[in-house]
């Protein structure tokens, strides 16, 4: 603790207790009549307009993803970077056909989860459990990634490096860990919905003071640029090949602008399959509050684009890639720059800004990861009749357990790049796009041909992701592979390759009359636009007596 | 997967939305394919020039480009609006099952 500097930790600790007591006091915000009915804890009374929506959606979306592991890749390897800026841009265009849908069919039949939609669509409880499973499991790398983030910015304060005792090391992080457990599971919902305000105000100061005071500290924009591409076009010595691409390569073999572009698309279509954002839709009271969304987010993308390039301003000073340099962790890159380039007080902001920027996400994830286990495992598998009450409680302990499952990726896998972490999440999450995204459109695809079209790409993208080595990991170093002679995100190879065996498999048993399971939702229940709160389901998923015969494939 | 960009609204009875009005579905459609194809294609912007002030164009294209997307889909959603009856009532109503 010897050289840590007294005001920007000062600040950072007074910012942390604000949001904490917002955190905790968030419980009486917009009180309910029933606090502990799963709609109030697990999706803030599913009452807010697009005011609140824009700052939930907001906080929800952008994290230390964007903070951190965007601007540490750019750093690293430069314009294949920016593909996360691409994504946000295609997202909003992409989500604008499927997911005013998804809110008018959760409205109607009052579905809480992703996997409770896909329950009553399709008459499945497995295809449900499949969904509900890959839910939990890629959210659990994405809140490790929120805990990197965190590391990386309690490392560059100076705050506890200095023993060798991994507990005693990461302890400030425990402590915010644990400070995040606690409100929410008092608040739900309502604690980063109102955190979020507090979080996208300090970033919007931070990035704008960023983006307008470094570049005057590093000879301007211009220098910036020159600097970034000379470093990526240099060949490194001990490679043999460049530093990286200043602008993406269409060469034949090892083309970065088709990896650019997988990526992209494949971030795109994953971030509104991914349980937390479709809980921040979920939460909003009309379809119309989606829809105003869709066109007021991109605003936040403007940011992203600009925290990108925080990576290239990091490269210009000096100092910056001395100390990255130093630790080896590019991740240090943004947490530094900011060290080095304001005074210790604006740090402070900067770093309490991106610390906070980590919790909202983090929390909303958890919240839910626990809806997911609590409606489509719990509830659905092993206590049918459980009553909202015991729901609720439910979820409560699930979200601790969801955030204690993502430590220990967040210890386990390497951190060479986090944003892989992220981009490991995506491949799991965008193998139930056939049935989530397919089955707001269709009813065509058979459920068996889903499911084991699932299995095909969840199998498929972790081993080929697993077995990605680099020359410094021999496992899990990346996100994309060579397939046919081009490097693509193995997210989308292994989506494609989930899609051909849905088509085709469903042909197979459309043929022979596979009996095709109870569809309890009707037509015109995907454009509706109901005003009331669904009526409360006291117990199980609230399906009829037709899809309750769906039987387990 | 994602590629029919119109937003099928089912028809709950007669005639379709999207038949009932075939043009503005069909602009709406090439809008939404025009904001991920711009994105998308990255040969498109993936030069050094021209240089926009300080900005190499691959730059400085990514991030001219989200406040177009904001725009164009603010006048699909528009759009949308008119592939409701009119009076201002939606298609289907507050209603909500069980």
């Amino acid at each position: 603790m010897s050289n840590v500097n007294a005001v920007t930790f000062t600040i950072v600790v007074v910012l942390f207790l604000v949001v904490t007591g917002v955190g905790f006091a968030a419980v009486r915000w917009r009180r309910a009549e029933d606090k502990l009915h799963l709609n109030e804890w697990g999706l803030g009374g599913r009452g807010f307009g697009t005011f609140v929506t824009w700052f939930m959606l907001g906080g929800d979306v952008y994290t230390a993803y964007t903070y951190i592991a965007v601007p540490a890749l750019i750093f690293g390897s430069g314009s294949i970077g920016f593909f996360a800026v691409s994504y946000t841009i295609m997202v909003y265009p992409i989500i604008i056909i499927f997911l005013p849908r998804l809110w008018s069919i959760s409205r109607v039949h009052n579905y809480i989860t992703p996997a409770d939609f896909i329950r009553g669509r399709y008459g499945s409880r497995g295809l449900s459990l499949a969904a509900a499973f890959t839910g939990i499991l890629s959210l659990m790398p994405y809140i490790a990634l929120q805990l990197v983030g965190i590391q990386a910015v309690i490392t560059v304060m100076g705050v506890g490096t200095s023993s060798n005792n991994t507990f005693v090391k990461d302890l400030p992080l425990f402590i915010a860990f644990l400070v995040l457990a606690t409100f929410t599971y008092t608040s739900g919902l309502r604690a980063p919905a109102l955190i979020s305000f507090i979080k996208d105000g300090l970033v919007y100061v931070m990035v704008l003071v960023a983006v307008l005071y470094i570049p005057t500290r590093l000879g301007g924009w211009g220098h910036i640029f020159g600097n970034a591409e000379a470093h990526f076009t240099a060949i490194n010595p001990v490679t043999k090949k460049p530093n990286g691409t200043f602008i993406p390569t269409p060469k034949v073999t090892g083309s970065t602008q088709l990896d650019f572009a997988t990526l992209a698309l494949g971030s795109a279509v994953a971030l509104f399959l991914y349980p937390h954002t479709i809980t921040g839709t979920l939460a909003s009271k009309r379809r119309s509050v989606v829809k105003r969304n869709i066109s007021l987010l991109p605003i936040y993308s403007i940011l992203l684009g600009l925290i990108a390039l925080l990576g290239y301003m990091a490269l210009a000073d000096k100092p910056t890639v001395a100390n990255v340099k130093k630790a080896d962790n590019p991740q240090l890159a943004v947490p530094y720059l900011f060290q080095h380039m304001f005074s210790s007080w604006f740090a402070g902001v900067a770093f309490a800004a991106i610390i906070i920027g980590a919790l909202v996400p983090a929390a909303i994830m958890a919240i839910a990861a626990a809806n997911l286990f609590t409606r489509n495992i719990f509830t659905e598998f092993f206590k049918p009749d459980a009553s909202s009450r015991l729901q609720t409680r439910v979820s409560r302990w699930a979200s601790l357990a969801v955030k204690l499952g993502a430590l220990v990726f967040a210890v386990e896998l390497p951190h060479t790049f986090a944003i892989n972490l992220q981009l490991l999440g995506g491949v799991w999450i965008l193998q139930i796009g056939p049935m989530l995204i397919g089955g707001l459109f269709t009813r065509w695809f058979d459920r068996y041909a889903l499911l084991t079209g699932w299995l095909v790409g969840m199998a498929f993208g972790t081993i080929a992701a697993y077995k990605s080595a680099s020359p410094t990991v021999s496992h899990w170093a990346s996100s994309s592979d060579i397939e046919l002679g081009h490097t693509v995100y193995i997210g989308l190879s292994a989506l494609i390759l989930n899609l051909v065996i849905v088509v085709i498999l469903t042909v197979i048993f459309r043929a022979a009359k596979v009996p095709q399971g109870a569809d309890e939702t009707l037509p015109h229940q995907y454009t509706a636009d109901p005003a009331d709160l669904p009526a409360p389901a006291p117990a199980g998923i609230g399906l009829g007596a037709a899809g309750a015969a769906g039987d387990l494939p | 997967m994602t590629q029919p960009p119109v937003q099928p609204r089912s028809s709950s009875g007669s005639k379709s939305p999207i038949a009932a009005h075939p043009v503005t579905s069909a602009v709406i459609a090439v809008l939404v394919t025009a904001c991920i194809a711009g994105t998308l294609i990255v040969p498109i912007y993936a030069r050094t020039t021209p240089k926009i002030g300080d900005f190499p164009f691959f730059y400085f294209y990514l991030l001219a480009y989200m406040p177009v997307v904001a725009i164009v889909l603010w006048i699909v959603i528009q759009l949308q609006k008119r592939l409701e009856p009119p009076g201002g009532q939606p298609a289907n109503p507050g209603e909500v099952a069980k």
